[in-house]
C-alpha cells in the first residue's frame, strides 16, 4: 500500500533522487506472546520482516515479527478471486470478508492482506500471507513475537459515561526512524497524525497536529486529516508527502514534525477535486524516480518526483476551469499522467523495482495481480 | 474368565474395525468434522491425515479450511480454526488410497428471527440544520454490520427525489464506535466549504430555504446479518450557515442548591455536537476531582444537566469544556470550522479547555 521500503540499493548514491527510507530494526524489542488484535486494518513493513498493523477498533498500532526473511526472486503473482479464496480458507462466504490492506514484503515477496471474518463487532481479524505461487495461509496471531503502542483517546475522565470516541487509522509510514500513522475521528473532523517512535516506547500521548494551506482553499485548512501519505527521501532530508480528501498533495520536511507543534507543508499539486486517494508508493525507473497513486475516481496516477524540493507552493485557489500543466481542469502544480492501463485498482504496493502488486476489482471479483511499474 | 472376556472384547471391536464402513461425521455441538471406521488413520502422518480428509465450503475452487487434525477413539477429528456458521454448506471429502472418495456435506440452519433493529436516533436531534452542517450521528438499537453503509444512506430534495451526487464523506471508509452501534456520517467538507472544488462543482451539500429528507433503508443489515425492521427518514430544512466560534460567555448555567442532587444545567444558544459535548464537558470542584454523575442533553442539544451521584456541597466550581466542543457547523470554542486561524494555533494546542466557574451556596 502507500508505503515506503527498504531497498537494495542504500549503497547506491541517490543524492539527486528521492529515495526511500531505511528502516532500523526493531526485531530484538519484540516478545512472544498472542497479539490481541481486535480488528486489522492499514500495515506497513518495517525491515527484517517486521509488520506494523493498524488496529483502530483496539487504538493500538502492533508491530509483528513475520519470520519471513527468506529473500525470494519471484517475477509475478496473480491470483484471481482473492476475496473467495480467502473466505474459503476461514471457512465463509465472500460477502463475510472484508479486506483493509495489502502490503508486500519487501524480503519475500509475499503479500500480506488485512481482512475481517465477519461485519460486526465480533468479527475475527485475520492477516493472511499470499505467496508468489498464489498459495494463501494466515499469519498465526497467537504466539508471535510483536510489541504494541495504544493511540491516546481523548474522553471523559473518571465519570463514567463512556466514551463512544474511535479512530479510523488511514495510513502508516516510516520515515528518519519513526512510524508515522494517519487516522480519521468519528467525531472530530480533524487532522490526527501521529509520530510513535521505534521501537515503541511504552505510551504515546501527544500527535502531531499538521495545518497545512489548500491550494484550491483560499484559507487555512487547519485540520484536515490526511488521508494516505508516503515517506521519500531527498539526498539526506526525510520528507512525507500527504494525500487529502480532496486532493491536494503537501509536501513536509520529516525534522520538523515533532509532537505537538504546528507544522505548514507545502502544496505542491492540486489533482482535481471530487477524488480520494487510496494508495501512494515511490519508486524508481530509468534513472529517475516517481510517485504512483491510486485514487477512486481519477485512476492511477504518476507523478515525478523532480524537482520537488524547490517546487514554488500553491497558494492560491486554483479555480475550476483553469486547466492545469497536466491538461486537466481544476489542477495545479506537478503535472502527472493517468496510467490509462489500471482501473479499479482498490489497493497498490510495490512488489519490486519493476512491478506493483494491485488488488483490482474486475467484475465482481477481487484480483491480485503484478503489473509494470509504469 | 476376566482374560477371556476382554479377549472376546478386543475380538467384538477388531471385528467391527473390520466391517465398519469409513465414514464422515459432523458433530454440531462440538463444530468438527469425523472420519471414522477407518483403521489405516493412525499410521498416517499428520500431514498425510490433512491431504486425504479435508473440509470445506461447498463452493468451487475455494482452498480446504483452515484447521488442525487429531485423532480420537480411532476417528481423524478435523476441529476448524474459525467456527463453523449457520447457515453455510460445508463439504467434507475423505480420499482413502483403495477406495471411492467418501463425502458428506453439513450445515447448521440459520435460526431464522424476525428482524428487530432499529434507527434509534438521529443527531442532531433539531430539523433546522445550517448550511454548513458537519455531520449526522445514526444510533441503531443493535450492533451493525460494517461493508456497505453508504449503500443505504441517501439524501432526498425536496420534492423526494434522490440526490445522485450524496454530499457526504463516502471514500474515506466507514466511522463507527466499537460496538458499531453508532455510525458517523460526514458531510464532505469539500461541499461544505466556500471555495473549494467539489463545492462549486455538484454546489454546496444543503442550500439554505430547502427541505431534504435524511433516508436510512430497511436492508441495511445488522452484526446478525438481518435487515433492520424498518425504514427510517428525518426530514429537515436548512437554515443560514453558522460561521461563528463558539461564545462561552453567551452560556447560561443555572446553579443547584447545596444539600441537592438537583443538577446543574447548562443552556446553549444554539444545538452543539451531540457526541463531542457528551466528551468534552465536565464540572470539578477546586480540588480538580470531576463531580460523577449521569449526564442528560435534551431541547435538541441545547440544554445539558449533569445530575451528581451525591448532593452538592457549598464552595467554587468550574464547568471546564474541552476546546473541541462544537456546534452543528464544526465551529469550536473561539474558532469557527472555516477561519484563518494560522496565527492563533500555538494557543489553540497549548490550551485544550477553558473553564467557567461558578459558585454553589
Amino acid at each position: 500500500m502507500s508505503r515506503f521500503r527498504m531497498t537494495l540499493s542504500v549503497f547506491v548514491v541517490l543524492a539527486l533522487f528521492a529515495t526511500a527510507s531505511v528502516a532500523q530494526d526493531i526485531t530484538s524489542s519484540l516478545t512472544a506472546g498472542k497479539a490481541e488484535l481486535q480488528s486489522a486494518g492499514v500495515m506497513t513493513f518495517g525491515s527484517n520482516g517486521v509488520l506494523f498493523v493498524a488496529d483502530s477498533l483496539g487504538a493500538t498500532i502492533y508491530a509483528i515479527d513475520t519470520q519471513d526473511r527468506t529473500p525470494s526472486t519471484a517475477s509475478s503473482m496473480n491470483v484471481t478471486g482473492l476475496r473467495d479464496k480467502i473466505a474459503g480458507l476461514l471457512g465463509t462466504t465472500p460477502d463475510q470478508v472484508l479486506v483493509s490492506d495489502v502490503v508486500v514484503n519487501p524480503i519475500s515477496r509475499n503479500a500480506y492482506v488485512s481482512v475481517a471474518r465477519g461485519l460486526g463487532p465480533t468479527a475475527v481479524p485475520v492477516i493472511v500471507r499470499v505467496t508468489p505461487a498464489g498459495q494463501l495461509s494466515t499469519v498465526s496471531l497467537d504466539n508471535v513475537r510483536h510489541s504494541k503502542v495504544a493511540l491516546p483517546n481523548p474522553g471523559n475522565v473518571g465519570t463514567g459515561r463512556g466514551n463512544a470516541r474511535a479512530q479510523s487509522v488511514t495510513d502508516m509510514g516510516i520515515a528518519d526512524g519513526r512510524l508515522f500513522v494517519a487516522g480519521l475521528s468519528n467525531e472530530e473532523f480533524a487532522s490526527t497524525l501521529r509520530s510513535v517512535p521505534l521501537p515503541f516506547p511504552p505510551s504515546i500521548d501527544k500527535g502531531t497536529s499538521i495545518e497545512i494551506w489548500h491550494g484550491n482553499h483560499n484559507r487555512f485548512e487547519t485540520n484536515a486529516p490526511v488521508r494516505v501519505f508516503v515517506p521519500y527521501k531527498v539526498g539526506q532530508q526525510s520528507n512525507i508527502l500527504a494525500a487529502y480528501t480532496c486532493t491536494p498533495l503537501v509536501k513536509f520536511d520529516v525534522s520538523a514534525l515533532k509532537p505537538g507543534t504546528k507544522v505548514v507543508g507545502t502544496t505542491i499539486a492540486e489533482l482535481g477535486s471530487g477524488n480520494s486517494p487510496i494508495d501512494m508508493i515511490v519508486y524508481n525507473k530509468d534513472g529517475k524516480e516517481f510517485f504512483l497513486m491510486s485514487n477512486d475516481r481519477r485512476g492511477v496516477m504518476k507523478l515525478p518526483t523532480t524537482g520537488l524540493g524547490s517546487i514554488a507552493a500553491i497558494t492560491a485557489r486554483v479555480p475550476n476551469d483553469a486547466v492545469g500543466p497536466s491538461g486537466v481542469a481544476g489542477t495545479a502544480g506537478v503535472p502527472y499522467e493517468t496510467i490509462s492501463t489500471l482501473t479499479n485498482v482498490q489497493q497498490l504496493d510495490k512488489f519490486n523495482d519493476q512491478l506493483a502488486l494491485i488488488l483490482q476489482l474486475n467484475t465482481g471479483s477481487l484480483d491480485l495481480k503484478t503489473v509494470p511499474l509504469p | 474368565m476376566l482374560l477371556s472376556i476382554t479377549a472376546r472384547g478386543v475380538f467384538a471391536a477388531c471385528l467391527l474395525l473390520l466391517f465398519q464402513q469409513p465414514a464422515i461425521r459432523f458433530v454440531p455441538d462440538r463444530g468438527v468434522f469425523l472420519l471414522e471406521g477407518w483403521p489405516d488413520a493412525v499410521q498416517q502422518t499428520p500431514e498425510r491425515r490433512a491431504e486425504l480428509f479435508t473440509v470445506s465450503v461447498d463452493k468451487p475452487d475455494v482452498p480446504p479450511l483452515l484447521g488442525k487434525y487429531s485423532m480420537e477413539n480411532g476417528a481423524v477429528i478435523f476441529t476448524p480454526q474459525y467456527s463453523i456458521q449457520a447457515g453455510i454448506r460445508y463439504k467434507a471429502v475423505a480420499m482413502i488410497p483403495g477406495m471411492s472418495p467418501l463425502s458428506i456435506v453439513a450445515e447448521i440452519p440459520k435460526r431464522v428471527v424476525a428482524p428487530s433493529t432499529v434507527v434509534a436516533n438521529v443527531y442532531p436531534s433539531t430539523n433546522v440544520l445550517p448550511e454548513n452542517q458537519l455531520k449526522f450521528y445514526i444510533h441503531f438499537s443493535g450492533s451493525m454490520s460494517q461493508g456497505d453503509a453508504f449503500d443505504h444512506i441517501a439524501l432526498l430534495d425536496g420534492s423526494g427525489t434522490r440526490i445522485e451526487q450524496p454530499p457526504f464523506l463516502i471514500r474515506s471508509g466507514e466511522l463507527w464506535d466499537r460496538e458499531f452501534r453508532r455510525f458517523t456520517l460526514f458531510f464532505d467538507p469539500g461541499r461544505v466549504k466556500r471555495d473549494l472544488g467539489p463545492s462549486l462543482e455538484f454546489g454546496p451539500a444543503l442550500q439554505e430555504g430547502k427541505r431534504y429528507t435524511l433516508v436510512v433503508d430497511s436492508s441495511w443489515k445488522d452484526a446478525e446479518s438481518n435487515p433492520l425492521k424498518q425504514e427510517f427518514r428525518k426530514t429537515f430544512t436548512v437554515g443560514p450557515p453558522d460561521r461563528k466560534p463558539l461564545d462561552l460567555d453567551a452560556w447560561k448555567i443555572t446553579r443547584p442548591r447545596s444539600g441537592t442532587r438537583d443538577p446543574v444545567v447548562v443552556e446553549f444558544p444554539e444545538p452543539m455536537d451531540h457526541a463531542i459535548l457528551l466528551r468534552e464537558l465536565d464540572v470539578l470542584d477546586l480540588t480538580g476531582t470531576v463531580i460523577s454523575g449521569p449526564v442528560g442533553l435534551d431541547r435538541d442539544e441545547t440544554r445539558w444537566q449533569l445530575t451528581p451521584s451525591s448532593p452538592w456541597k457549598k464552595g467554587d466550581y468550574i464547568l471546564q469544556v474541552g476546546t473541541v466542543t462544537a456546534d452543528l457547523a464544526g465551529n469550536m470554542v473561539g474558532r469557527a470550522f472555516e477561519v484563518d486561524l494560522f496565527e492563533k494555533i500555538d494557543e489553540r494546542l497549548i490550551r485544550q479547555t477553558r473553564t467557567i466557574p461558578f459558585t454553589i451556596d
